[in-house]
């Protein structure tokens, strides 16, 4: 495992020398500024019209958690589907395309270290994307006092889903040499998994899947919307992390499975 | 040093590589010819590991490939058909990022990083972004590469393709050192491959001839020259005699 660190420690530094890195921190930067904003001028709008509506009891309930950080975060992470395939489509698909997978692959390493190194350069990226966004609640301190633990809990779902989705794109650009196949595949797997909570409220909607309730709580189990908005919620339960957990780890053994295959096509 | 046992390649029906066997001592330089898609880049993926055989054995330094993949790994260098060459990397930072690769004890990479510097002349280049460099440059970092871990073995996929004249001649007299060093460095077992006659007859002593994915020669250059024949007639006269022979992969 002592190759991890070196993999890892070459993907992030071409990462920071190609513009890549840069472009997606910029206008990251600007999405999360802008969704920020907005949630807070709807917020205050919300508070000026129920002043005016003299409706103190509901004026009282209101919270910065559940009115401003809870819609941005659930904003970011729908940014989050298109910005990560962004990330990892060259983790693999690069190597292939440069040759460079004739290098790693007649070097004492394993093929799990190649993968967790990469996985690793791509998660260390989606940490800072995450401080990013941590930052704009981090100013509601500033003027307000929203909950410190409910607030975390979000965070930590942005950046587990995030990871998941990292391991999703690893997988995507394990499969081709070409980074643009990488990217669509990716983005696609992660927009089916996000939307597969929408198919189960058709289901318990009474729709065409009325009848299979198991199967309803099944897709919601699998789609990743639903973990997320339980951390957003501030409920860190075992089955939310256990849920992330598997997700990350068997796309990774895919991308290893894929990586080996090639070998013996 | 290099033991090719029964070596077999299928793609699906294709029979790439049959039966190909050979053994290489200790600072041999064998010469690997043939005409385009004979076999020799898949011969020789399989000696390095980045392909696993359908059939046979591949031994390096007394470890088999396949069953001790990683001390086999370490004992070979390979520089492919492209050089294995991340663009945005400068060369120091690239040679240092594949010494780490290839286990080279942290104490010992600086000297194994500037050694290889030095022997593929790249000093100068060295703070060099590799995407900037021209092509004979590259080469020389593919072939960099390929030695900064010393490894008894060297496996060279056409190192001299797309070079021009001058470049050809400095490989190959690069090539020519590395498998008869001066005192102390290490000596490197090599095979390599080309599809230029000339470029055998000044490096190396030994020709293994493979043709339609079959070993067809295998024999001291000095032998298949005698009586006055050129290279090149023996290797019209071999890959022409199969051509009218029933070929082995149909």
């Amino acid at each position: 495992m002592k190759h991890v660190g070196t993999i890892a420690g070459r993907e992030l530094k071409s990462l920071f020398v190609s513009p890549v890195a840069y472009v997606v921190l910029t206008l990251f930067s600007v999405l999360a500024g802008f969704f920020f904003l907005s949630s807070v001028l709807q917020f205050t709008e919300y508070v000026i019209r129920l002043q005016q509506f003299q409706l103190l009891d509901q004026l009282r309930e209101l919270n910065l958690n559940d009115q401003v950080i809870a819609p941005f975060l659930g904003v970011m992470s729908v940014v989050l589907l298109f910005v990560i395939p962004g990330i990892t489509m060259g983790l693999f698909a690069a190597e292939k395309a440069n040759g460079t997978d004739e290098l790693l692959l007649t070097s004492p390493l394993t093929i799990w270290e190649i993968v967790l190194g990469k996985y690793l350069a791509a998660a260390a990226f989606v940490m800072i994307l995450v401080a990013m966004v941590a930052l704009f609640p981090g100013l509601l301190f500033l003027y307000g006092n929203p909950e410190v633990p409910k607030t975390v809990a979000g965070l930590l779902g942005l950046f587990l889903v995030g990871l998941a989705y990292t391991a999703i794109g690893a997988f995507a650009s394990s499969l081709t040499r070409s980074q643009v196949i990488a990217f669509v595949l990716a983005f696609v797997l992660l927009l089916l998994l996000w939307m597969l909570s929408f198919l189960a409220d058709l289901g318990a909607a009474g729709g065409t899947m009325g009848s299979a309730n198991n199967l309803s709580a099944f897709l919601r189990y699998l789609s990743s919307s639903d973990h997320f908005e339980q951390l957003v919620k501030g409920l860190i339960d075992t089955t939310d992390l256990v849920y992330f957990a598997i997700l990350i780890g068997s796309f990774l053994l895919l991308a290893k499975a894929a990586i080996e295959s090639v070998r013996w096509r | 040093m290099i033991a090719a046992k029964h070596l077999s390649k299928r793609y699906g029906d294709l029979l790439a590589v049959h039966d190909v066997s050979f053994d290489v001592a200790k600072g041999e330089v064998v010469g690997f010819l043939g005409p385009n898609g004979a076999g020799k880049t898949t011969t020789m993926r399989i000696l390095t590991g980045f392909l696993p055989p359908s059939d046979g054995q591949a031994v390096i330094d007394g470890h088999d490939m396949f069953e001790d993949p990683l001390a086999a790994r370490r004992s070979v260098g390979y520089l492919p058909e492209s050089p294995p060459l991340y663009p945005e990397m400068d060369v120091q930072g690239y040679l240092t990022f594949v010494a780490k690769l290839k286990d080279v004890p942290r104490k010992e990479r600086r000297e194994a990083v500037s050694r290889a510097l030095e022997r593929c002349g790249l000093k100068d280049v060295r703070r060099r972004v590799i995407g900037a460099l021209s092509k004979g440059f590259r080469q020389r970092v593919g072939l960099a590469q390929a030695i900064v871990h010393s490894p008894p073995v060297l496996i060279l996929d056409e190192p001299t393709i797309g070079l021009d004249p001058i470049q050809i001649r400095e490989i190959r007299g690069l090539i020519a050192d590395l498998a008869s060093p001066k005192g102390g460095e290490t000596q490197h077992t090599v095979i390599l491959s080309t599809h230029i006659l000339p470029e055998v007859e000044a490096i190396c002593r030994r020709v293994i001839l493979i043709h339609r994915g079959s070993k067809v020669v295998d024999s001291p250059l000095s032998e298949l020259t005698q009586g006055g024949r050129s290279l090149e007639q023996v290797f019209a006269q071999q890959t022409a005699r199969d051509l009218a022979a029933p070929a082995e992969s149909a």
